[in-house]
C-alpha cells in the first residue's frame, strides 16, 4: 500500500464512522392499544399488598411505573409495618425480577430439568395425582405459612384428593412459646407482644430486631418504648451469648454462657420475689434456684442479676420475651415458663403480653410432623410430593433428618418455585409459580388483621399461579368440571372474592383491596398463670469437647429464602460488616489458642457434618461458642457478570444439627450440638466493609447520658454553633434542605441502605470489588464500638452525604460537577464529571462512590431501575442526592397542584420512608416549624466532624446512654 | 512537494469530518429528527383543518413528566366513521383489528441523564410551540429545520437554526428569559434536570 492508498482509506473509513456518528439508533415508540384507567405513563401508581418474603405479613405498597414495579414501601395504613418495611421487604424486587428465574415448567430427564409446555406438564401431573388419588396417604403437600384463603383452598384440595393433612413449613415456629403458654396458660397460641407499652424490656436472646416473629412491628413498637423523647426513655436488658445485632441495641448486654438462659431467668424471678417485687406464690416455683451457681455457671455477676431483677420490677408495666437460637435447645420450653412467669410475677399480662391477637405462627404444623412427614418419605409411602413456592427443605432442616435423600425416594416430586434452589434440584416438575407481587391472596398475620394481595404488575414470566394449577389439576385427577364438585373455582382469585362475600360488606371489595386489607382491634383475653416448679438444667449439647454451636437466623436473608437477592448479599451485617460470604464467628481469644487467623477457612465438625467456612474473630463472643448464621446461599445470580463470579460453596450450619428435636416442645433444636473447629489451610478473606469500629478520640458518635439528657430537654436549649469560613456565605432564597438522624433510634437494620439502593439505582458490585473498598452503596450504616473491646456499646452510625454548606468535595472539581445548589444541596451533574475522583479523595466523610465499571443490570433486573435517576456508567462519581427525584416531585406536588409551599411530609426520602424507628427526618431547614429544624437545634444535635467546619446539612441526634448497672460479667464455664 | 499537498489536505479533512462527527455528538441532546413513520400522519390537517387540541390527543402532558402518544383506541374514536376510506387510515384500522399498537419512530428524544417534565411546562403555560416548532404546519413531525448537516454548516457561518435546537443552553435561556419576563420561577439548579 502506498501512501496515497493509505490517506484515501483513512479519509473514507473517516467519512464513514462520521456520517454514522450522526445517527442514532431508531427508536419507536408504543402507545397503549386502549388506556388503562389505573395507569398514567409517567405517574407513579400505588398498589396495597402483603409482603410475603417472611411469615409476619407487613403490609406494603408497590410503586408501579409504566407497568411494571420499581420499588417498595410499607403501607402506612396496616397495623403490623405501619408504614415501614424491612430490607429483606425491599429486596422482594429482586426476587420479582431474577435473571434466573424459571421461564417455562421443567422435567426432570436423567440428572438434569429440561423445559417443557405448560399442557404437556400439566398432563404428567394430573396422571401421577389420578394415579394416587385412591391410595389414601401417598399424597403430601408441604407449603410455607398460608394462614389465609389460599391455605383453606389447598386443604380441600388435599381433603379432595385424600392426601395426607397439608404441612406447613416455616423454620422457625417458636413451638417452645407454645408449649410454654400450653403449660402455664392452657393456651396454644403465640401471644402479641406489645413492645411499645413496656417501660422495661428483658430479653432472653429474643432477636426481634432482626428475624423474631415480626421484625418491623416490633423495631416500631420498640423505637416508641425505648427512644428518648420528652424526658423519657426506655430501657432494655438483654441476655445472649454472643453480641447480635439486637443485643447491641441494649442499654446493658448480658452475656450468659450458651444454654443457661433458664437458669438466669429463674435466678432473676427468685431475686423479683426476694426484692418484694412480686407475689409471694411465685417463691415456691424457684425454691431450688441458687442466685449464687446461677452467677458462678452462667458467669452473669450476681449484682448484675439483682440489678436486672430491680429495674424489671419497678417497670410499669415491663416485657419478659425469650427466643432465638440461644432459646432453642433442650431447655426451651422451660425457659419460656420462666419468661412467662416472670411476665405473670411483674404483672404484665393482658398489658404488654395480649392474648387474644394472636399470631399466626400458631398454626405452623409442629416440627414433629414434619419429621415424621420425612420419614415417611424415606420410608417410601409417600408417592406424591407437592412443594409450595418459598419452601426449601432440602436447605432449611436439620442436616441429621437427610430430607434430600428422603425426597430422592419419593417417585413423583413437583415442586411451585419460582427461582432454582436445593429442593428444586431434587425435584421431577418444576411449576413456575407467580411472584407474590403478582398474585391475588391474603395473609392473616394475627387474629384481628387480614392484609389483601393483588397482582402490582403482570407476570414477568410465563407462570401461573399454584392455586390455579391445583384446582385445574385436582378436577382433571377427579374427573370433575369448573362449578361442580369439591373444587368449582375456576381461580384463586374467584376463590378469594368468594371467601371475601362474607368478611367484607356489598361494595367494601374495592376500599378494603385498596387499604390492603382489614383490621380490627381485638381485645387481650385474660388469662391466669400456673405456677409450677420449672427445671433450671441447662441446654444439654452433643458432642464432648468443643464450642457450643449457635447457629442463628440471619436478618439478611432469613432462613435463606432471601440469599437469591444480589442487594442482600452486598447489605452488611451489621455486626461484622461482611458482605456476600458466610463466617464462622469466633472468639479472639479461641481463635488465638487454636492459631485461628480472621479469614482463615475453618473446618467446622459436628457429630451430624462438617462445613468450611472463613473465620470471623469478635472479642464479645462467648469463649466457649461459637455463632453462624443460618441461610447463607449463593444465589444471585448465575449470569456471569465481569466483576461477579458465582461460587458454590456450602455454608449452611444446618448440616451440623441433628434430627433429633428439644423433647419437650417438639421444636427444631438449634442449639444441641458443639462443634470443633480446625484450620483447613486455606484462607478465604472477608469482604468487610468497615475497617475499624474503634473511633480513636473522633467522635463521630457521640453520647449523652440520660440525666444531661433530660435536663436539657426540660431547659429546652437551642443548638446553634457555625465555624467560620473563608469563603462567601451561601444565602437561600427558597428551600434549603436537611437531614436529622437520630443515632438513639437507629437500631442498625440495615433498611434504609437498600431503601436506598432500589431507588436510586444503585448497583451490586459482587465480593471482590466490595473487599477493594469499591462497593457503590450511598448509604452505609457504621458501627462504632465504646467501652471496653469484650463488652463494648454499640452505636450505628447511618452515614451519607452530608451536603456540607463549605464543602470540600466542590473547590476541588475541575469541571464544576460537584457544585452548590440555590437549596443547600451538593449537586452532583453526572453528565459533566470527568471522573477524576478529587472530590472523593477531598471528602471526609468518605460518602462519593466512583463507577470503577460499567455496573450491570442482568435481564429483567434492569426493568427495576427508577425510571426518574439517571443510571450511571463507568468513570462517573456519585452519591446520596437527598432523593432530589423526591424533593422535584413534591415541590412540584406543592408548587403546581395544590398552590402551596412544601411543608413537612410533602418529600419524603427513601431511607426516611422505610426506617422502622423513624430515626431519619428530612425537610426544609429554613421553615422555623418544621420537624427538621426543631430537631438540628435541639440540645443532643451535632455534625459529624464538626470541628473541620464543613457546615453540615446533615444533623445527628447523640445516644443517649442509660445508667450503668454493675460491672461487666466475666466469661463463665460452657455448660456441657 | 505534490504529495505534501495531498497529505495536508487528507489531514485538513480528516480534521472537518472529525469536526462534524463531534459537533453532532455533542449535540445529540437535540435530536429531532423527520422520519418516516408506520402511517403518514399529517399533524397539520388535525390542528387547523379539525382545529384539534393537542392535548386532545397528547393527553398526559399536564398531568404527567410524558406527552404521551394516544391509544389506538382514541385514534379510532374519531376515525371508525372520519375518511374511515382513505388508505392511511385503513393501515390504522388494521393495526386497531389486530389490537396491536402502532410503531411509531421515535422524533424527540432527550439524553437519558436528563429529566423533563411535560407537566411542569404546561403548568406554566408553555406553548408546545416553543420546543416543537410550528408543529401546527407540519405534515411530517420535525420536518421543519433541524439539526441536520445543512443546518450544522448553516449554523457555522452564523445563521440560526429556525426551529428549536432542544440544547441546554437553549433551555436555560429560555428559563432565564421567562423568570425576567414573566417573573416565573423556572429552575435554574443543574440537579433539577439532571439527576
Amino acid at each position: 500500500m502506498n501512501r496515497r492508498d493509505f490517506f484515501k482509506i483513512v479519509a473514507t473509513t473517516g467519512a464513514t464512522a462520521a456520517a454514522a456518528g450522526c445517527q442514532q439508533a431508531t427508536e419507536q415508540i408504543l402507545p397503549l392499544v386502549v388506556p388503562n384507567e389505573q395507569l398514567v405513563p409517567g405517574v407513579a401508581a400505588l398498589f396495597a399488598t402483603v409482603c410475603r418474603e417472611c411469615p409476619a405479613g407487613c403490609g406494603v405498597l408497590a410503586r408501579n411505573r409504566e407497568g411494571r414495579v420499581v420499588k417498595l414501601e410499607g403501607n402506612p395504613d396496616h397495623p403490623v409495618s405501619q408504614g415501614a418495611l424491612c430490607a429483606r421487604g425491599h429486596a422482594a424486587l429482586q426476587g420479582l425480577y431474577h435473571p434466573d428465574r424459571f421461564a417455562s415448567p421443567q422435567r426432570r430427564e436423567g440428572d438434569v430439568l429440561k423445559p417443557v409446555g405448560w399442557d404437556d406438564a400439566l398432563k404428567t401431573f394430573a396422571e401421577k395425582l389420578g394415579g394416587v388419588k385412591g391410595k389414601g396417604k401417598a399424597l403430601a403437600v408441604v407449603t410455607q405459612l398460608e394462614s389465609g384463603s389460599l391455605g383453606s383452598l389447598l386443604d380441600r384440595w388435599t381433603q379432595a384428593l385424600g392426601g395426607r393433612p397439608r404441612v406447613t413449613l416455616e423454620p422457625f415456629g417458636y413451638e417452645a412459646i407454645r408449649a410454654a403458654n400450653r403449660a402455664t396458660f392452657g393456651r396454644d397460641a403465640v401471644p402479641y407482644h406489645a413492645f411499645e407499652d413496656a417501660e422495661v424490656v428483658l430479653s432472653f436472646g429474643a432477636d426481634f430486631l432482626e428475624t423474631w416473629m415480626s421484625n418491623v412491628r416490633h423495631a416500631r413498637g420498640f423505637a416508641r418504648m425505648h427512644t428518648f423523647r420528652d424526658g423519657k426513655a426506655g430501657r432494655f436488658i438483654h441476655v445472649e451469648p454472643r453480641q447480635s445485632l439486637t443485643a447491641s441495641n441494649a442499654d446493658e448486654w448480658v452475656r450468659n454462657a450458651p444454654g443457661t438462659e433458664t437458669a438466669v431467668a429463674l435466678a432473676i424471678l427468685k431475686l423479683l420475689v426476694e426484692q418484694g417485687g412480686a407475689d409471694r406464690r411465685f417463691a415456691d416455683a424457684v425454691a431450688a434456684v441458687d442466685p449464687k451457681k446461677v452467677a458462678e455457671d452462667s458467669g452473669v455477676p450476681l449484682e448484675t442479676l439483682e440489678q436486672v431483677a430491680r429495674t424489671f420490677a419497678g417497670a410499669k408495666p415491663g416485657l419478659a420475651v425469650g427466643g432465638g437460637v440461644a432459646v432453642t435447645g433442650s431447655h426451651a420450653t422451660q425457659l419460656q415458663i420462666a419468661v412467662n412467669l416472670l411476665n405473670a410475677a411483674a404483672g404484665n399480662l393482658g398489658k404488654t403480653v395480649r392474648f387474644g391477637p394472636d399470631h399466626a405462627y400458631g398454626k405452623v404444623t409442629p416440627y414433629a410432623e414434619v419429621a415424621r412427614l420425612v420419614q415417611a418419605m424415606a420410608a417410601g409411602e409417600i408417592e406424591v410430593l407437592v412443594l409450595g413456592n418459598s419452601v426449601n427443605p432440602a436447605f432449611t432442616l436439620p442436616g441429621g433428618l437427610k430430607v434430600a435423600d428422603a425426597i430422592r425416594k419419593v417417585p413423583f416430586v413437583i415442586s411451585f418455585a419460582t427461582l432454582p434452589d436445593e429442593t428444586t434440584a431434587l425435584a421431577h416438575l418444576v411449576l413456575p409459580d407467580t411472584h407474590w407481587l403478582e398474585s391475588w391472596g391474603d395473609y392473616s398475620p394475627q387474629e384481628g388483621i387480614v392484609g389483601l394481595l393483588q397482582p402490582t404488575m403482570k407476570p414477568i414470566r410465563d407462570a401461573r399461579p399454584m392455586g390455579d394449577v391445583l384446582l385445574a389439576v385436582g378436577r382433571t385427577a377427579l374427573g370433575t368440571e369448573e362449578g361442580k364438585g369439591p373444587l368449582p373455582w375456576s381461580t384463586v382469585e374467584q376463590y378469594l372474592k368468594t371467601t371475601w362475600d362474607s368478611v367484607v360488606k356489598a361494595g367494601q371489595w374495592n376500599a378494603a383491596l385498596s387499604q390492603g386489607g382489614t383490621w380490627r382491634e381485638v381485645a387481650a383475653a385474660g388469662v391466669t398463670a400456673r405456677v409450677e416448679r420449672v427445671d433450671p438444667a441447662a441446654a444439654k449439647l452433643a458432642g464432648g469437647d468443643g464450642f457450643a454451636l449457635l447457629a442463628y437466623p440471619s436478618f439478611r436473608f432469613y432462613d435463606g429464602r432471601s440469599a437469591s437477592r444480589s442487594w442482600l448479599q452486598e447489605m452488611p451485617d451489621t455486626m461484622t460488616q461482611a458482605v456476600w460470604d458466610a463466617w464462622v464467628e469466633i472468639n479472639t481469644e479461641s481463635a488465638g489458642k487454636l492459631g485461628i487467623r480472621q479469614g482463615d477457612v475453618v473446618r467446622v465438625a459436628s457429630p451430624h457434618g462438617a462445613i468450611e467456612v472463613p473465620a470471623y474473630l469478635s472479642p464479645t463472643i462467648h469463649p466457649g461458642a461459637v455463632a453462624i448464621p443460618i441461610g447463607h446461599r449463593y444465589a444471585p445470580y448465575h449470569v456471569r457478570l465481569k466483576y461477579v463470579q458465582p461460587t458454590a460453596d456450602v455454608t449452611n450450619p444446618m448440616a451440623l444439627l441433628p434430627a433429633a428435636a428439644d423433647a419437650t416442645s417438639g421444636a427444631p433444636a438449634f442449639l444441641s450440638v458443639k462443634v470443633t473447629l480446625a484450620r483447613t489451610g486455606a484462607r478465604r478473606p472477608l469482604a468487610v466493609l468497615q475497617a475499624t469500629h474503634d473511633q480513636d478520640e473522633r467522635e463521630l458518635v457521640q453520647h449523652v447520658d440520660l440525666a444531661t439528657a433530660r435536663q436539657e430537654a426540660l431547659a429546652g436549649g437551642r443548638h446553634e454553633e457555625r465555624h467560620p469560613t473563608m469563603y462567601s456565605e451561601h444565602e437561600y432564597k427558597g428551600y434549603r434542605w436537611g437531614m436529622t438522624v437520630d443515632t438513639d433510634a437507629c437500631i442498625g437494620c440495615q433498611a434504609c441502605a437498600v431503601a436506598c439502593q432500589a431507588e436510586n439505582n444503585v448497583p451490586v458490585v459482587g465480593k471482590a470489588e466490595a473487599a477493594y473498598g469499591r462497593q457503590v452503596h450511598w448509604l452505609r450504616v457504621e458501627r462504632w464500638a465504646d467501652g471496653e473491646p469484650g463488652h463494648p456499646h454499640n452505636t450505628f452510625l447511618p452515614m451519607f452525604c452530608q451536603h456540607c454548606e463549605v464543602a470540600p468535595c466542590e473547590p476541588v472539581c475541575p469541571v464544576f460537577a460537584a457544585y452548590h445548589t440555590d437549596e443547600g444541596l451538593n449537586g452532583q451533574v453526572y453528565n459533566r464529571c470527568v471522573g477524576t475522583r478529587y472530590c472523593g479523595n477531598n471528602c471526609p466523610y468518605h460518602v462519593r462512590r466512583f463507577n470503577w465499571w460499567n455496573y450491570q443490570f442482568p435481564e429483567p433486573l434492569d426493568v427495576q431501575l427508577n425510571p426518574d435517576v439517571t443510571v450511571r456508567q463507568l468513570g462517573i462519581m456519585e452519591k446520596c442526592t437527598m432523593c432530589i427525584q423526591r424533593i422535584v416531585a413534591g415541590k412540584d406536588h406543592a408548587h403546581r397542584d395544590e398552590k402551596r409551599a412544601v411543608r413537612d411530609g410533602d418529600i419524603v426520602t427513601a431511607c426516611q420512608q422505610t426506617c422502622p424507628t423513624q430515626a431519619i427526618t428530612f425537610g426544609n431547614l429554613k421553615d422555623e416549624t418544621s420537624q427538621v429544624a426543631k430537631l438540628s437545634h435541639a440540645p443532643r444535635a451535632y455534625h459529624v466532624l464538626d470541628e473541620i467546619g464543613t457546615r453540615p446539612s446533615v444533623t445527628y441526634l447523640k445516644k443517649v446512654v442509660r445508667e450503668a448497672s454493675g460491672p461487666a460479667p466475666r466469661a463463665g464455664r460452657p455448660q456441657a | 512537494m505534490r504529495k505534501a499537498g495531498v497529505g495536508a489536505a487528507a489531514v485538513v479533512l480528516l480534521a472537518v469530518l472529525l469536526f462534524f462527527a463531534v459537533s453532532s455528538w455533542s449535540r445529540q441532546p437535540a435530536i429531532a429528527r423527520p422520519s418516516v413513520q408506520p402511517i403518514n400522519f399529517p399533524h397539520s390537517v388535525h390542528v387547523q383543518t379539525y382545529k384539534i387540541d393537542c392535548q386532545y390527543c397528547h393527553a398526559d402532558a399536564r398531568r404527567s413528566e410524558y406527552a404521551g402518544i394516544p391509544s389506538v383506541e382514541r385514534c379510532m374514536g374519531c376515525h371508525k366513521i372520519v375518511a374511515a376510506d382513505r388508505p392511511e387510515i385503513k393501515k390504522l384500522a388494521e393495526y386497531a383489528g389486530k389490537q396491536t399498537p402502532v410503531p411509531w419512530t421515535r422524533v424527540y428524544k432527550l439524553p437519558e441523564f436528563t429529566y423533563f417534565p411535560h407537566k411542569a411546562h404546561i403548568r406554566a403555560e408553555i406553548r408546545c410551540q416553543t420546543c416543537h416548532g410550528a408543529v401546527e404546519t407540519m405534515t411530517t413531525i420535525a420536518a421543519a429545520p433541524g439539526p441536520t448537516l445543512a443546518n450544522d454548516l448553516l449554523n457555522l457561518v452564523g445563521f440560526k437554526p429556525s426551529a428549536p435546537v432542544l440544547t441546554m443552553g437553549w433551555c436555560v435561556e429560555c428559563h432565564r428569559q421567562q423568570n425576567a419576563t414573566r417573573k416565573t420561577q423556572a429552575p435554574l439548579d443543574c440537579v433539577t434536570c439532571h439527576h
